[in-house]
């Protein structure tokens, strides 16, 4: 991955539809964000909590995301991200220009390897 | 377990957000790390090694804080410099905003008491102001208003001030005047409609050709008639959009058809649009909307009735340029010409010829129902006062439960300029609540009293809540606002630091400076009640006293109904004659009927006035009222014979003219004289009448009116061409007093007179009790409303007095406990409260019974009976409100004495 692109490049371009796509089924919280990052990734992408939070709050400040602070019995308040109707049209329009994008590397890529 | 806050904070404090904001940062992310810590120590990490790495998670000193710099801004907070003021006045007013509305939720009884109580004083102010708005702002819903004159005649020589003018004047007027535009005459009419269903009784109106350009409304279409056309003989009418809707279901083609009116064919030239109303209610005289309007068309009798038919409006349009003063100035010289061309034998009868004067016209409609207008804003002026004091001093009383809070805010650098705001703000959002909700009471408030306002007030029927209402709701809620909330903020921002803070670790004798101010606002409080409930109780005293009043004859079990004969088959006196007597014959035998008569008018309603000469004297007598009686007319009336005899059928044309008068008529004109078999009567035709019988004084007014002289004559003396002329402008009213419920003979009545002619219009059935209720539908309105605004004064002042001492009592338990373990008797504790709400209340009776004194004069001409200064109601209303009070004090009182002295001891 490395070769490709440096992980601070690739991630300014694309962490924003990382966050808004990981909630689109349902509303999570910062720590259950994150952690899925680095599960699905096989551990090859990180947000710490220095870079994760400012983000979040970043999209809550856009309108994209919405953040709630739900109490369960037993346990430390947590504050939970929601998509909101603005965010699932922004992610929409992210998704299609990133396979739009994959597309074409490929087709570069795959008329090279021929 | 470690705590993550100081490591976050430490990180996040050098971007000094405001305090809120950075706690929820810190919140949110240490549970982040607490959630990994307690991962990787489930994974086998030590305590130590745990701890580290999850610590990593915030990447050194600066990432954290640079990364939320950007996306912060919004939560920046103010350095804090003390005693510096804001950078931006406005900067502020959401949080205040924020913070207001949660200190209201916080204390949810004080704001719906707040909020309801001022409701309920906007509601009452914003319902008369849209009222006032609509009858004495709005200008007139015709062309340049403000040009548009009323033109009357005095006839002060025979006891008229002002009366409508009379045709031949008219003529004078028109043909001699140099400052109107235009000038024309209109009168109400009543006309028998016929053709496209049951023939009715309709208002309508004769109206000069001028005065539709005059007004500048045009027809909804067809057209209005000229000057050419207003001739005798020209059967055209113009009919309401009213009638059209009713009557000809507003059938597009109605123009060109022909209609029935008295039995003459008249055809329709046009249709007046949805909101036009002429003439307008609230004059004295013609002053029934129109259902349909015909040309004026003067008869050559008309025209030559000088001296005679004072009884027609003039309206005219005052020039460009002309002033009101040189309108005047003209009318004295239009006044010389009429005195010139008068014809000299009516001189001498009326003693002088009549002056012109002139009203706007906008003066001439609302004036009669100004004064109670001003009376009624007065009235809800004082009660919005009573309900800005009472939530004034509830916010006090909360200010001091606050003082704390003040005190801290102010000890962190709060300047008293912005705690002078925030105490606005709340009291902002107070007024604006109350607004809103005021409103609603306003809206419907309105309607409500509006449906209850008799047709004898010209008041509308309706009235909107337009731009001017709102803008009057806004200012009047600002000066709510600002007078609520300035007293509170001025006693708080005076606050003192050591002192509050010391004082707040118990809640100790609160501060005399706010009990003083309290003290003055429920006195306030109970000043103003006074007022109002003084004018209430002049009111209600004089409505009584008008209720008592007899009216002169009896009006139980008597059905009254207006009979018009058309000219049309009704065209000879002997017709006109035999018909009535048929009337009166067919009506008189049927069960439950005990007598029938009739004549040209009605008591409380007499507008028939002539002035007569006394055989054998010179000049004339004062204006009097002329009744032509028809059958049994005194025993049917109730009217009691005090001397003489009545008429009888022997009383007919060709036998000894007779009269009969009433008692006020034989002291005015025979002083100490016996006044039967002296002789009066009409000088035109020169006819004396004999005066046979003297009757008791009856109300030709309304109730509570002077009943002046008045003269009987028998209708079947009267010569025939008067019975024809006459009986074209006034119709005859028929009189049946019966043995059970009158209103339930009506339709057995209608079908006798339609045994007579199928085709006549019987109208305005009434029975004489809802006469007499009619008669005093207005005081009864203006004492019933002002009558509920008192008594809302009342219990606002009532549930003040009783919050303010109440308060006191809770505030005050450490006191009372110690002065019972002291050794004072419960009956003691009680009096000290008592005393102190009763030394309030007596300080407010004081100035307001003199304030009273002042501002009840104002509504003297409202009062029947009573002086505006009436001692009686004074002491009444005193006794009364002092009542309520140690009432409302009683309760605080009761509960000061249950207070235990070793529980309010040991809770401190």
């Amino acid at each position: 991955m490395d070769q490709i692109l440096s992980q601070t490049e690739w991630k300014k371009g694309s962490a924003e539809m990382l966050i808004l796509s990981l909630i689109e089924a349902r509303p999570r919280h910062g720590y259950e964000i994150s952690k899925l990052i680095e599960q699905r990734s096989g551990g090859a992408v990180r947000f710490y909590v220095a870079s994760l939070y400012p983000l979040l709050y970043r999209l809550e400040r856009r309108g994209w995301i919405q953040g709630r602070w739900v109490e369960k019995s037993g346990q430390r308040r947590r504050r939970y991200y929601r998509l909101t109707r603005q965010g699932r049209r922004v992610l929409a329009s992210q998704l299609r220009g990133w396979r739009e994008f994959v597309a074409g590397i490929n087709r570069i890529t795959e008329a090279e390897n021929a | 377990m470690p705590d993550w806050k100081p490591q976050i904070l430490r990180r996040v404090a050098r971007l000094n957000l405001v305090p809120t904001r950075e706690a929820e940062i810190v919140d949110e992310l240490s549970q982040h790390l607490e959630d990994r810590y307690q991962e990787l120590l489930a994974s086998g990490q030590s305590e130590d090694a745990a701890f580290r790495t999850s610590l990593d998670e915030l990447k050194g000193e600066d990432l954290l804080a640079s990364g939320l710099k950007p996306v912060e801004k919004a939560f920046y907070r103010e350095p804090i410099v003390l005693g510096k003021a804001s950078r931006n006045f406005f900067e502020s007013v959401p949080y205040d905003v924020r913070y207001a509305l949660r200190a209201l939720r916080k204390s949810p009884g004080f704001t719906a008491v707040a909020v309801l109580t001022l409701a309920l004083g906007i509601g009452a102010n914003t319902a008369i102001f849209s009222i006032v708005d609509a009858v004495l702002l709005r200008p007139l819903p015709f062309k340049d208003p403000s040009k548009l004159f009323m033109l009357n005649e005095s006839l002060k020589s025979i006891g008229f001030p002002e009366v409508p003018a009379s045709p031949p004047d008219i003529v004078v007027i028109e043909r001699t005047q140099k400052s109107f535009t235009s000038l024309g005459a209109f009168q109400n009419k009543d006309f028998n409609l016929s053709g496209g269903g049951e023939p009715e009784h309709i208002t309508a109106a004769r109206v000069s050709a001028s005065i539709f350009p005059m007004l500048g409304i045009q027809p909804l279409f067809g057209r209005t008639y000229t000057e050419q056309e207003d001739k005798p003989g020209t059967h055209i009418a113009v009919l309401s959009y009213g009638l059209w809707q009713r009557r000809y279901a507003g059938r597009p083609n109605i123009v060109g058809q022909i209609m029935g009116l008295d039995r003459l064919p008249y055809t329709v030239i046009g249709v007046m649009p949805k909101n036009f109303q002429f003439p307008l209610p609230g004059p004295k005289d013609n002053n029934e909307p129109a259902e349909l309007w015909v040309p004026m068309a003067f008869t050559p009798d008309e025209l030559q009735g000088w001296g005679d038919g004072y009884n027609y409006g003039v309206l005219a349009r005052l020039k460009p340029g002309v002033t009101f003063n040189q309108a005047r100035a003209d009318a004295a010289l239009v006044t010389a010409e009429i005195k010139r061309v008068y014809p000299p034998a009516m001189v001498k009868l009326l003693g002088a010829t009549p002056a012109v004067g002139l009203t706007p016209l906008h003066q001439a409609v609302a004036g009669p129902v100004e004064t109670i207008l001003l009376v009624l804003m007065a009235a809800v002026g004082l009660v919005l006062l009573i309900a800005c004091a009472n939530v004034a001093t509830l916010l006090l009383s909360r200010a001091a439960s606050r003082s704390k809070e003040i005190a801290i805010r102010t000890a962190l650098g709060a300047s008293r300029m912005r705690l002078i705001c925030q105490m606005l703000t709340e009291s902002f959002v107070l007024a604006l609540a109350g607004a809103v909700l005021g409103i609603l009471i306003a809206f419907w408030g309105t309607s409500g009293l509006l449906s209850l306002v008799p047709s004898s007030l010209a008041l509308p029927h309706s009235a909107s809540l337009g731009g001017w209402v709102l803008a009057f709701v806004a200012t009047v809620s600002c000066l709510t606002a600002v007078v609520l909330g300035s007293a509170p903020a001025f006693r708080l921002s005076s606050v003192h630091l050591q002192g509050s803070l010391q004082e707040s670790g118990r809640s100790g004798t609160p501060s005399r400076a706010r009990h003083r101010l309290q003290g003055i606002f429920v006195a306030a409080e109970f000043a103003l009640a006074m007022i109002l409930l003084i004018g209430a109780g002049l009111l209600i005293r004089s409505f009584s006293k008008l209720l008592e009043t007899s009216p002169g004859f009896r009006p139980d079990h008597v059905l009254t109904m207006s009979l018009p004969l058309p000219f049309e088959g009704y065209s000879n006196a002997t017709q006109v004659r035999q018909s009535y007597q048929q009337a009166i014959e067919r009506i008189a035998s049927l069960p439950g009927v005990k007598s029938v008569a009739a004549s040209n008018d009605l008591p409380l309603g007499s507008d028939d006035h002539e002035v007569l000469q006394v055989e054998g004297r010179p000049g004339s007598t004062p204006a009097m009222t002329v009744t032509w009686a028809l059958g049994d007319y005194f025993s049917t009336m109730g009217i009691p014979l005090i001397e003489g005899r009545f008429f009888t059928p022997e009383d007919r044309i060709g036998s000894q003219p007779v009269a009969v008068i009433n008692e006020e008529t034989a002291k005015l004109l025979w002083p100490g004289e016996d006044a039967l078999g002296k002789r009066l009567g009409h000088p035109f035709p020169n006819m004396m009448r004999t005066v046979v019988g003297i009757v008791g004084d009856v109300n030709d007014g309304p109730l509570g009116s002077k009943p002046g002289p008045h003269f009987y004559l028998p209708y079947f003396q009267l010569p025939d061409d008067y019975i024809v002329y006459n009986n074209f402008i006034i119709p005859i009213n028929l009189i049946v007093r019966t043995s059970s419920d009158p209103a339930s003979l009506t339709s057995a009545v209608v079908a006798r007179i339609h045994s007579l002619d199928p085709g006549l219009a019987v109208a305005k059935i009434h029975t004489m009790d809802q006469e007499m209720a009619s008669s005093v539908a207005a005081p009864k309105f203006n004492t019933f409303v002002l009558g509920l605004f008192a008594f809302l004064a009342l219990f606002l002042a009532a549930i003040g007095i009783y919050g303010v001492l109440a308060y006191a009592v809770a505030q005050q338990s450490h006191e009372i406990g110690i002065r019972m373990a002291l050794g004072a008797q419960r009956r003691d504790v009680m009096r000290l409260i008592l005393v102190r709400g009763a030394r309030l209340a007596l300080a407010g009776l004081a100035i307001g019974t003199l304030a009273a004194f002042g501002l009840t004069r104002l509504m003297a001409s409202l009062l029947y009976g009573i002086s505006a200064s009436d001692p009686l109601t004074f002491a009444a209303v005193a006794i009364v409100l002092l009542a309520v009070a140690l009432l409302a004090c009683y309760i605080p009182s009761r509960r000061a004495m249950r207070v235990d002295p070793m529980i309010a001891l040991r809770y401190e």
